[in-house]
């Protein structure tokens, strides 16, 4: 049965890691859609670096998911075409910093196939992959190139933060008619502190809905992805010191839930935006735009955002933590804004 | 190039890949795998063979034991490059000191041929910024994650130093993986368009990680395309250090006499990981490996051929593995002892006159500083 809640209401359940939640999801996306058809770099035999496509490629047939040659722009671009004549990609990237071969794809064509043709033409594909840093790889496997899409026309991005996101939203980008880009934290992937009860059946969460994983009155703080754990912990220490913190999680950065995030405003009158990616020209900044037009005289301090620096993640093993936002980090900042 | 009659396609091409197969092409070799010469007129000076030889040796031990440092973190992700030191020494050796290298991800043996010093590789490989600085006595251009980056840089390099008339040359190396990307063709165009003195080396080692060769083209040896370029195409056994060597040698001087760019393909293996965090058991047989380990090896080919000279025996053996040792001990402990990185090394560099937005990050990282409690 599909059904589209915020929260798992009714059907079997059972305990799963984002990893398996994701795995789930292309599994029944498979077995749902005959269109659907999955490839990328190590996808089919290995299952993926991170293992997130094993046992589909036994499951469906070689087929529905397989390996391709190494080349990120020729994986969108030939989801592009398939897409047009009617397949449903839903391809790998194999870390979110090996987007950017595909970047003319994206920015190109992805972007404009449909407006191009005047709607003769559909671009209904799903490009995956993982982000984010905190675990001392090597370069371009630490990056979070979520800006470089929200500020592509035409494209829908997806940033889960947790199993039960993660799936409904993965099978409500599987089935839009849109492009869209699944982000998935590395960090995230088997993290036993995040494993939590996911139904087993087919379920959607609707693609531009934030979702409040915390209620407070004090400061919103408005993130999405690998951060919304990071900010779950600094909120749960200024807890202690009586300052009760607001969360939210985006789940979407493109198309944004602004409804949810200026009612959060409203209400607290404090904003920290916290995100992996490097500061200038971030969603933050995005997201400040956006407050201080519709809800400036709702602040009662200046927006704070905290974000990766304006150079690369950091490449150097024993310091990502001063790179990566860290829940010491926007402590600092909940105080800043607290005390402005 | 070879057709129909002598083509064949084992299945279907689609999800698995087949390579349809020609019969008119065979890696060029000097010695045969046993070490017995197949161009005695090619054997060079017996000296220079005993370099080769005592490099790889060394060389499979650094990578070995980098491997071994990783797993106890005291490297972060590694790249191993076993089982392609000919493929690596032999043909960075063809260099001149001054030539540029423009190196991926797995060509530690290479950039140690060129002058890298295994301190630097250690040091690089734990993610310490003293490690990312390559020396300022050396024209190496950085490693490169980024699928395959480096082949246009090296490409670049080469047509700068032919416009300043520098007579340097450039080489740089890619997996067969890496072919499959559009920058592949575009370096080794451009280069043949413009006639730069580029070295393109194709270290065809069987895997991408876990997607074999057949999968990224139905092509039997990837230097085929050097005909599509207009420039030399040249096949070589890449375990086979002397036709390595010889034939970088045939590139480098062609390079520099002005004849432009070469593209090598060396057939060879990894007979380890893709990296430290790979498992090869997921896509590959135990077999597969240890037959090259056993048949193929590069290291123990040259050394029958020195001990078939009378060139080398136990006792060298003994001796020069004492001294790699000792030498790589040494590296480690300079290494160790190196300070914890200042991490005010997060915002050097980014800008060579830092804008408003980096300088006042300079603040925000003091403070990220000061909330853990001081420098690292
Ligand atoms: C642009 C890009 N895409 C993906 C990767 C991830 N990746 C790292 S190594 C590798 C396989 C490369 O195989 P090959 O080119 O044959 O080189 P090898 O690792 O075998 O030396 C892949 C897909 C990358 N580093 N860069
Ligand atoms: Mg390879």
């Amino acid at each position: 049965m599909t059904q589209t809640v915020d929260r798992p209401v009714e059907g079997e359940t059972r305990p799963m890691t984002m990893a398996a939640a994701i795995t789930d999801a292309l599994d029944l996306a498979l077995a749902h859609d005959p269109s659907v058809v999955m490839y990328g770099e190590d996808v089919g035999n290995l299952g993926g670096v991170y293992r997130i496509t094993t046992g589909l490629q036994k499951k469906h047939g070689i087929a529905r998911v397989f390996d391709c040659p190494l080349t990120e722009s020729g994986i969108v671009g030939t989801a592009v075409g398939m897409a047009a004549v009617g397949m449903r990609p839903v391809v790998e990237l194999q870390f979110g910093g090996f987007m950017m071969p595909a970047m003319d794809q994206i920015y190109s064509h992805v972007s404009r196939f449909r407006y191009r043709s005047r709607g003769r033409w559909k671009t209904p594909l799903v490009v995956r992959f993982p982000v984010g840093g905190g675990l001392g790889l090597l370069e371009q496997h630490a990056d979070s190139p979520e800006t470089y899409l929200a500020h592509t026309p035409g494209i829908k991005v997806a940033y889960p933060s947790n199993p039960y996101d993660a799936k409904g939203l993965l099978l409500s980008a599987i089935e839009d008619d849109d492009p869209v880009f699944f982000f998935e934290t590395i960090k995230n992937y088997r993290d036993p502190k995040l494993r939590m009860e996911v139904p087993t059946g087919y379920y959607k969460i609707p693609l531009g809905k934030a979702r409040v994983a915390r209620e407070g009155s004090d400061v919103s703080l408005i993130t999405w992805g690998g951060m919304v754990q990071q900010c779950e912990t600094a909120a749960a220490a200024a807890a202690e010191s009586g300052i009760q913190c607001e969360i939210i999680d985006l789940r979407t950065i493109s198309p944004i839930d602004l409804e949810t995030i200026l009612e959060s405003v409203e209400k607290t009158g404090r904003v920290v935006i916290v995100h992996e990616a490097n500061l200038t020209g971030g969603m933050g900044a995005e997201i400040s735009a956006l407050i201080a037009q519709h809800a400036l005289y709702s602040l009662e301090a200046p927006i704070e955002r905290v974000a990766g620096f304006d150079t690369m993640p950091s490449p150097f093993n024993s310091l990502n933590h001063f790179s990566r936002p860290e829940a010491i980090h926007i402590a600092d900042a909940i105080r800043k804004v607290l005390s402005a | 190039m070879a057709k129909s009659s002598r083509t064949t396609s084992k299945q279907d091409a689609t999800f698995k890949g087949s390579v349809t197969e020609t019969s008119d092409l065979k890696p060029f070799q000097i010695l045969a795998s046993d070490g017995k010469p197949v161009r005695e007129d090619l054997i060079p000076d017996l000296e220079l063979v005993e370099t080769l030889y005592r490099k790889m040796a060394q060389m499979r031990y650094l990578d070995d034991k980098f491997f071994a440092l990783a797993k106890q973190a005291r490297l972060g992700t590694y790249a191993q490059f076993g089982g392609q030191e000919a493929s690596q020494v032999g043909s960075a050796f063809a260099l001149e000191r001054s030539d540029y290298l423009a190196p991926m991800y797995r060509s530690t043996a290479a950039m140690i041929t060129h002058g890298w010093s295994t301190k630097n590789a250690i040091m690089y490989w734990r993610g310490h910024p003293e490690g990312w600085r390559l020396p300022d006595n050396l024209n190496i251009l950085p490693i490169i994650i980024s699928i395959p980056g480096q082949y246009v840089h090296g490409a670049g390099a080469a047509l700068g130093a032919k416009l300043k008339g520098t007579n340097q040359i450039a080489m740089t190396y890619i997996g067969e993986g890496g072919t499959s990307q559009g920058d592949f063709h575009i370096a080794v165009n451009f280069a043949s368009a413009t006639n730069a003195p580029c070295v393109f080396i194709i270290e065809n080692n069987g895997w991408a990680i876990s997607v074999p060769r057949a999968v990224q083209s139905k092509v039997d040896y990837l230097m085929r395309r050097a005909e599509g370029y207009g420039i030399p195409g040249y096949l070589v056994d890449g375990n086979d250090v002397l036709a390595v060597h010889h034939t970088a040698k045939q590139a480098v001087d062609d390079a520099r006499a002005g004849k432009g760019p070469s593209l090598i393909e060396q057939m060879t293996y990894r007979i380890r990981p893709h990296t430290t965090g790979d498992e090869t058991k997921a896509y590959r047989t135990e077999d597969e490996a240890n037959d090259w380990i056993a048949n193929r090896d590069p290291i123990s080919r040259v050394k029958k051929f020195l001990e078939l000279e009378k060139r080398w025996n136990d006792d060298r053996e003994v001796a020069m593995i004492a001294e790699i040792e000792s030498e790589f001990a040494e590296a480690l402990a300079a290494a160790d002892a190196a300070p914890a990185p200042d991490p005010r090394a997060i915002l050097e560099y980014a800008m060579v006159n830092p804008g408003q937005n980096l300088i006042a990050q300079q603040a925000e990282l003091e403070r990220r500083i000061a909330a853990f409690g001081g420098a690292a």
